[in-house]
């Protein structure tokens, strides 16, 4: 962890990685340090006054934790808690005071802007009536006219001043007489002398009128007049006559005007040339800034590549990282040579420029120079061919032992669950065939609820309307969380609080009637099941598994009885055979109330499909099976993988969830090897069949997530090399099976993320969500394909 | 309540207002300061802030491809500069920010001015102060007062600076201040008179302990400032000179060229910020350790350049080592300075009796010290006149007071009339008469016990026994204890519930010119 404290501008919510204790957060290297560190210091401790602590200090991730039991996400986030705490203790640090708003601030624009429009509606007027005017003069042939006929329009355009009015010139105050004569103002109609006439030529004129034009069709800068011109223009301006007149009083070419009038079309006409103009600084300079964002979203892509090589992993290929950090190499060349030009701009020109545009273009070039230096920093070089190889098989061997050694461990919870296993039997073979009372059916049932068979998947939980509701707002929270916004989480969880309990109740409600339903038929099932007992009892004499299969989906109940002779021997030798499917079969002989998808597909079944083929129940089982052995192999992979594993992982706000996969793995594993033990003592002691609701749910959830995860890394990177399913060649055979049934729940886990993506508005996700999505489908079309031959 | 981070939250919001594109930052004389005390320059070109002008400034060109923002106090002679600049605009657009509150006035005649539809925002944004630290500012006030009172350009200049550090931070405070002091009153009062003609601006979130305002006045204490000190920044700040975060190390001998003034901010200097508060004895063996990395870095950088490879890498990492290395060449030379002039000065012995002269009561030992170090010729006469009014002010009523003796050895030393006068004018300043409260003489039974048992046990640390008296202050106002009669509160809306007075005070001090406190 860095020691520094985290910047101003940094967003609080960090994760946490390593092998951290999940109870006292102690970073324990380790995941065997972890191990043994969790018996020793744990163990004994009371879970539940242990959950009570930790919601009081979060309660804003209490709903959620108590949703989804995310054990993994959950200690990422008391990591980062505490890792947050633990810096406040300082005092002196300033960034630690309480969060600063930014100040009090007060706007004048309002105000601003009513002032200016009354100057500008004045102003904006003035120029609009001379344009229309210059529009006006110049709209006819002027060279084909006489002069006597232009000066009667041009009289008309705009009323003249009476000569008697105006003894001298306003302007320069000379008297007129017959030797300086009056001229008028051809725009206002004012007076003045010659010396202080002005002229305004026709291309200016055209200029000045057909501009206005342009502005009218768009006026979208802030400098263009709204209401610019309101009579309708013939902008043809014919060509300007060559012909010059012999008579003094005819203009041809131009137009007379008074100096104010002229003034004020001059500055019309800066203002549309600087419109127009954009000099070459501002082209250059687009260009590099478009660059310098192609390096902010490409480095940061390359660098994870180069990061995964570089530790020896096989998600990215060495090629195309290397194609990439060319290709960002060259932006930083582009950058380089943009910014150079930029600085040399009109250097050999004469005049020079204005210092300060020099001073502008030096500014320019350090700021580019200082953000190649800052980005080039962190692109770090990729290893050889030959290095990145060595680094695979270092990588490899690493890997190899530590799953030999989770082997090893592997085995060892086994033969504690195979004792268990005894245990359990004899004590369901000990319980009455009769009903447990009903609360007490409401809550395992609701504990089993959370329990994925393995073969349960998340649609199951998606499924329920109200679950969907759940699920929907626990990420909404999240977002809210990583968004600062507390009091929208505060609202959020009284939501999900109020929907859990909505939930809660049914699902009491429903245990209530399944369990009566269930009371029902098993009056008329006896009978039935009596006569088919016989027969069934031969074919488990024969195959141990079927058996088992079997009691799985039929009424555990009536199945109970034979277990009283045979079930025993039966499950040890299943226990045995199978290889970790003790959890399976711990949930199945010991719930007098079997877990809800049990209960569902156990009414359709009982009713109709009643001798089911045998070949079904096998199965079923290797799947589960080989599918837990398979879960416990890779969590090693992803526990020392680190974050690399899955770093181009398109879920943004998974972001945070694949970083401290490593915790959450590793956690599911761990309670692979404790609670199980908890709940043998749970178990025996209480005699019941309640399991103690939360290391089971824990388990059982903590499990189907790392699947999860597991998938939500792996597919996307392309299933192609870095697969840990693949890598690992002493797999059992069936992995094809496995592969679907694993992708059939990445689909629906991604069509889930789509929906919430596209609930709250994301596009962009939704977007990279389905080309994941096609991409899985493909692949599962493969794997069936493969699977068929 | 970071004013660093205030402020710059402040410039950060008007940078990314404007939106992408080239701009320049049109600033005066003020708020350029303000601004360099928050951002650098590197981290303010990230922004696309490419130039720096000073509305002031003749030499400004044309440049419509810029887009202005304007970080501005509101003067009159401010708003006249831009209402010449809104008439022939030389930028494309312009953002306007003003420091503190705009008379509607000056909004509507800079108005009127925008014939070209050039603004496209016009804002107070209250950064009116300059941030030193997170919880110190300054307004770099000299001469504030004449005499014992205000001068009036300056008593409105800080209550500006006050008002805007209030809004800065969201905070609508009880006001209290030192009854002894006059300036101290009238400031409150102009302060508060702000507070209720903007009462729109001052409506915040009210809170369940409202905010309090002390208004202290640096003569109560004359003592901490005459110290020296012994911690980094306090020691740079007296020996080297710290002017908004720069430092001059001219008058250094041998100093290379670019290392002639260096800027130490903790925004941007790990190390610093790390040892800021530190004492001396504790940053030398920082510094080692800073010069031990850095040269295990520097070995192997230069080892290792044997192949294509390696060079490349060297020239990957080469920005940052540069980094490193202008650091510890920075701190190296500081600290190096320091120690120097602390040994030329003989500053260790300096330190020890100004330190007798501002805790303990022993007339005849003191007297004597000060005497044999007047005789010293490694003292220097600063030093010397220092003593001397320390002594002046600790022992201005004592019986055998033997000031006239002292003065004449000063002036035997050779020390200059310029600081012999600043003998009298300290006691002037913050002799008996002014202060409102007793520095020397503990007050109560329990400080006496106190101090008898620090007398037993010997002082950990000589040259750090002084406690500045603004420490027991605060430390009185946070348990409460602040008497009422001393430091009132203003205003007819007095809050008993002493128990529960947040920390927040502001001192504004008069000498060496306005230093604040959170």
């Amino acid at each position: 962890m860095a020691s520094n404290y985290p910047p101003p501008f940094d967003d609080p919510v960090e994760v946490r990685e390593g092998f951290l204790c999940p109870l006292c957060l102690k970073d324990l290297q380790s995941f065997y340090q972890l191990q043994s560190h969790y018996e020793e210091e744990h163990s004994s401790e009371d879970r539940d006054v242990k959950g009570q602590l930790r919601n009081l200090v979060q309660k804003a991730k209490k709903a959620k934790k108590k949703l989804l039991k995310r054990e993994g996400d959950d200690r990422t986030d008391t990591g980062a808690q505490e890792r947050y705490e633990s810096f406040s203790y300082g005092g002196v640090d300033p960034y630690m005071w309480e969060p600063q708003e930014l100040g009090a601030m007060r706007s004048h624009l309002s105000d601003f802007k009513k002032h200016r429009a009354a100057r500008i509606d004045h102003y904006v007027v003035e120029v609009n009536k001379l344009i229309i005017r210059l529009e006006k003069l110049t709209s006819f042939d002027r060279t084909n006219t006489e002069s006597a006929k232009i000066r009667a329009i041009e009289k008309s355009v705009v009323p003249w001043v009476n000569d008697q009015d105006v003894p001298f010139c306003p302007d320069c105050g000379n008297k007129f007489s017959i030797r300086n004569r009056r001229h008028h103002c051809r725009l206002c109609g004012s007076i003045m002398c010659k010396k202080c006439m002005e002229l305004v030529s026709l291309p200016l004129a055209s200029k000045l009128t057909s501009a206005s034009k342009e502005a009218l069709a768009s006026h979208t800068s802030p400098n263009s007049s709204p209401n610019s011109i309101h009579g309708s223009r013939r902008g043809s301006i014919s060509s300007v006559s060559s012909v010059s007149s012999v008579l003094d009083e005819k203009d041809d070419d131009r137009i007379r005007c008074c100096r104010h009038c002229k003034d004020t079309l001059l500055k019309r006409e800066q203002q549309i040339d600087e419109k127009e103009y954009t000099p070459d600084i501002v082209k250059l300079y687009e260009k590099l800034r478009l660059c310098m964002e192609k390096v902010d979203q490409k480095a940061p892509e390359y660098i994870k590549m180069a990061e995964s090589l570089n530790a020896g992993e096989t998600t990215y290929n060495l090629e195309h990282a290397n194609d990439l950090r060319v290709e960002v190499q060259k932006v930083y060349e582009l950058i380089d040579a943009l910014s150079k030009k930029i600085l040399t701009l009109g250097l050999n020109e004469e005049p020079q420029p204005h210092p300060k545009t020099l001073q502008l273009q030096r500014m320019i070039r350090y700021s580019a120079t200082l953000f190649v230096q800052e980005k080039l920093l962190g692109l770090m070089s990729l290893p050889t061919k030959d290095k990145y190889e060595e680094l695979k098989e270092k990588r490899k061997q690493e890997m190899d032992r530590k799953l030999h050694m989770e082997r090893q461990a592997t085995l060892e919870t086994q033969r504690r669950l195979e004792e268990k296993q005894k245990d359990l039997v004899s004590r369901s073979t000990a319980a009455p065939n009769g009903e447990v009372p009903y609360p007490k059916r409401g809550t395992v049932k609701k504990s089993e609820g959370w329990l994925p068979t393995s073969s349960l998947p998340r649609q199951r939980e998606i499924a329920d309307p109200l679950l969907q509701q759940i699920d929907n707002i626990t990420s909404f929270i999240k977002q809210a969380k990583a968004a600062n916004r507390l009091d929208e989480v505060r609202m959020l969880q009284e939501n999900l609080r109020q929907l859990q309990d909505e939930y809660d109740q049914q699902q009491t409600l429903k245990a209530i009637e399944l369990s009566k339903r269930q009371a029902e038929e098993e009056e008329m099932q006896r009978e039935q099941l009596q006569v088919l007992r016989e027969k069934e009892w031969e074919r488990e004499q024969h195959k141990a598994m079927s058996q088992h299969s079997r009691t799985r989906s039929l009424d555990f109940r009536e199945v109970k009885q034979h277990q009283h002779e045979s079930g025993k021997e039966n499950l040890n030798q299943i226990a045995q055979s199978l290889d970790l499917d003790t959890t399976q079969m711990k949930s199945s002989p010991s719930s007098k109330t079997p877990s809800p998808d049990a209960v569902q597909k156990q009414v359709p079944k009982e009713n109709s499909v009643f001798p089911i083929k045998p070949r079904e129940g096998p199965q079923y089982i290797r799947e589960t099976d080989q599918n837990q052995t398979l879960l416990l192999n890779p969590f090693e992979d992803e526990a020392d993988t680190s974050q690399v594993e899955d770093p181009a992982n398109t879920l943004a706000r998974d972001s945070s969830q694949v970083v401290s996969l490593p915790t959450k793995a590793l956690h599911s594993d761990k309670k692979e090897y404790n609670p199980f033990e908890d709940d043998e003592e749970d178990q025996q002691t209480n005699g019941a069949t309640v399991y103690a609701p939360n290391p089971f749910e824990d388990n059982g959830n903590s499990f189907q997530k790392s699947v999860n995860d597991q998938n939500s890394g792996n597919p996307f990177e392309g299933l192609s090399s870095t697969n840990p399913f693949e890598v690992d060649d002493n797999e059992i055979s069936g992995e094809d099976i496995i592969e679907e049934e694993l992708l059939l729940q990445q689909i629906d886990n991604i069509k889930a993320y789509i929906f919430d993506a596209k609930h709250s508005g994301r596009m962009d996700e939704v977007e990279v969500l389905t080309e994941n999505l096609k991409e899985l489908k493909r692949t599962l079309a493969k794997q069936k394909e493969k699977s068929k031959c | 309540m970071n004013v660093v981070f205030a402020v710059k939250q402040y410039v950060s919001k008007m940078i990314e207002d404007s939106g992408p594109g080239m701009k320049v930052l049109l600033m005066d004389k003020e708020t350029t300061s303000i601004v360099s005390m928050v951002y650098t320059q590197s981290e303010i070109l990230q922004k696309e802030v490419y130039l720096f002008e000073r509305i002031d400034s003749l030499n400004r060109e044309t440049m419509k491809h810029l887009k202005a923002i304007c970080f501005l106090r509101p003067t009159k002679e401010n708003v006249e500069y831009l209402i010449q600049e809104l008439r022939r605009p030389k930028y494309s657009i312009y953002y306007i920010y003003f420091s503190n509150v705009i008379s509607k006035s000056d909004v509507k005649s800079l108005a009127e001015a925008d014939e070209q539809e050039v603004v496209a925002e016009i804002q107070e944004f209250y950064g009116d102060y300059i941030a030193v630290n997170p919880h110190v500012f300054s307004l770099n006030l000299l001469g504030c007062c004449q005499g014992r009172s205000w001068d009036l350009a300056q008593l409105s200049r800080t209550a500006q600076g006050l008002t805007a550090l209030l809004l800065s931070l969201k905070k609508c405070p009880m006001i209290r201040y030192q009854l002894s002091s006059d300036p101290a009153k009238r400031l409150a009062e102009c302060v508060k008179q702000v507070i209720t003609k903007e009462y729109e601006l001052f409506d915040f979130r009210r809170t369940e302990v409202p905010p309090l305002l002390l208004i202290l006045d640096r003569s109560d204490d004359a003592i901490t400032p005459l110290l020296n000190q012994w911690t980094y920044q306090a020691m740079v700040h007296e020996l080297l000179g710290i002017n908004n975060n720069r430092i001059d190390l001219s008058r250094v001998p041998g100093i290379s060229k670019d290392l002639r003034e260096v800027v130490l901010s903790a925004e941007n200097d790990e190390f610093y910020a790390n040892n800021m508060y530190l004492n001396f004895a504790e940053i030398g063996s920082n510094i080692k350790n800073l010069m031990e990395d850095f040269q295990r870095r520097k070995p192997k950088e230069q080892q290792k350049l044997e192949s294509i490879a390696d060079m490349k890498a060297f020239v990957e990492n080469y920005p940052q080592f540069k980094k490193m290395s202008g650091t510890v060449s920075k701190h190296v030379t500081v600290v190096g300075e320091l120690s120097r002039l602390a040994s030329e000065r003989n500053l260790l012995e300096v330190s020890e009796v100004e330190q007798e002269l501002a805790c303990q009561n022993d007339h005849s030992s003191a007297h004597q010290n000060v005497r044999r170090l007047l005789q010293n010729p490694k003292v220097t006469e600063f030093d010397a006149a220092r003593l001397v009014m320390l002594y002046a002010l600790h022992y201005e009523r004592h019986s055998s007071n033997s000031l006239p003796g002292l003065m004449m050895d000063l002036k035997n030393k050779g020390v200059s009339e310029k600081y012999r006068k600043l003998v009298s004018a300290v006691v002037e300043y913050g002799g008996k008469r002014v202060r409102g409260s007793d520095l020397f003489s503990p007050k109560d039974a329990v400080a006496i016990t106190k101090q008898f048992l620090k007398g037993l046990k010997g002082v950990e640390n000589v040259y750090t026994q002084h406690q500045p008296f603004l420490h027991e202050t605060l430390d009185q106002l946070i348990k409460g204890k602040l008497k009422d009669g001393q430091y009132p509160y203003l205003g007819p809306s007095t809050l008993r519930d002493r128990d529960s007075v947040t920390l927040w005070g502001a001192i504004a001090a008069q000498n060496p010119g306005s230093l604040g406190m959170l």
